[in-house]
């Protein structure tokens, strides 16, 4: 998969300043088309109106985790190949290991730098 | 004393009753079955298993402890001396029962429940937002300063400077937040030690009057069960959780195989 600096991206998270965080991260990373959503059930919305390049998700969040998120976008036929990166505060290795299980291309853990998430969109795109 | 205090004169012995007059009143039932009646006796064991049984009723919401200290005085003070002649041992176990109620009594007292409840934790409650709101405020302002910086033309290098320097200035006052949450936080921890070391107290002594046993495992809410289910466990303290560097080692994992090899 070819790193595209024009894909769209959907960054969920139930914080509006972790959502304006990774936005301007991006932004400087040079990717301007960038969406955002609250939480799973919107974040699916989204999905499945628009085609998105990349997901990059916090895993708590209420009603739909990022978890939920991820295992129903892995079980959709049209959006099960989504690159999906996790970025959370959830750092138990059980936690971890589900993310795994469940498909997730990448994991970030909170606090993070722009060093980091950079290095995690071009692995995804390397595989 | 909470209660209200009714004298009956029940058979040859005066009866102090606690709680409303009406539940004592000849010939009718008082709440934990005694039906009062002139040929009632106070020592019958059947009326004194009626009475032990209300008091084991367990989410009864209409015994308060006034109603028990009550009864334990009730029965300890009024056994008159033919009661006494059989049962010597069961006003020693009354006037016990009732020096313990009083001692539990005094210890509740000085928990403090009502400080506790209208006081400590609503002000706590109230610190924590203001922390939640003070650092919501603080990283608005300084993520506005730095996307200020960020879309800045570098045309003219002075008028650059001037602006840059008037936005660090801005985000060092807004830094300012670190050190009223901090205090604000320790307040909170100060409460919840208050709090922690009245109820241990409580405990302590619990333990030491009764043999509670097992205590039985409360089912778990729907909260519990989403956290469990979900994994969600928050942030972990320092030390805690894994690296990032152990993260990716474990994403490296080619297979279930090898994710599987760290938990053998």
């Amino acid at each position: 998969m070819a790193l595209d600096l024009n894909m769209p991206i959907l960054v969920v998270d139930d914080y509006k300043t972790m959502i304006r965080i990774i936005r301007n991260l991006l932004k400087q990373l040079g990717f301007d088309d960038v969406d955002e959503a609250s939480d799973g059930t919107e974040a699916l919305g989204k999905m499945k109106e628009r085609k998105y390049g990349l997901v990059i998700s916090d895993w708590n969040m209420e009603p739909m985790t990022g978890y939920e998120l991820l295992k129903h976008v892995r079980a959709d036929g049209a959006l099960g190949r989504t690159p999906f990166i996790m970025v959370t505060a959830e750092s138990k290795t059980e936690n971890v290991i589900a993310a795994k299980k469940a498909g997730v291309n990448n994991y970030i853990v909170k606090p993070f730098n722009a060093q980091t998430l950079k290095g995690k969109i071009e692995s995804v795109f390397a595989d | 004393m909470g209660g209200t205090c009714a004298p009956i004169r029940v058979d040859h012995c005066v009866v102090r009753a606690y709680g409303p007059p009406i539940a004592m009143e000849p010939g009718r039932t008082s709440p934990w079955g005694w039906n009062v009646t002139k040929k009632a006796a106070v020592g019958d064991k059947i009326q004194l298993a009626l009475l032990v049984k209300f008091l084991k009723q367990k989410g009864r919401s209409d015994i308060k402890i006034d109603d028990i200290i009550g009864l334990a005085e009730t029965m300890a003070k009024t056994l008159d001396e033919s009661v006494l002649t059989f049962g010597a041992e069961l006003h020693q176990e009354f006037s016990a029962i009732a020096s313990e109620i009083s001692s539990l009594r005094r210890d509740i007292y000085e928990l403090r429940p009502d400080q506790i409840r209208f006081a400590r934790i609503p002000e706590a409650g109230r610190e924590l937002d203001a922390v939640v709101e003070s650092t919501e405020e603080a990283t608005h302002i300084i993520m506005s300063a730095a996307e200020s910086i960020m879309a800045a033309e570098i045309g003219d290098a002075e008028t650059f400077k001037a602006m840059v320097d008037d936005k660090m200035i801005t985000i060092f006052e807004a830094c300012a937040f670190q050190d009223l949450t901090g205090q604000r936080v320790r307040k909170v921890v100060k409460t919840l030690s208050w709090i922690e070391e009245r109820i241990a107290r409580l405990a302590e002594k619990l333990a030491s009057v009764s043999d509670i046993g097992v205590v039985p495992v409360e089912p778990e809410t729907e909260d519990e069960r989403r956290m469990r289910e979900l994994l969600l466990h928050g942030p972990q303290m320092k030390g805690q959780g894994v690296s990032q560097t152990a993260v990716d080692s474990l994403m490296a994992k080619s297979d279930q195989d090898d994710i599987d090899r760290l938990f053998d």
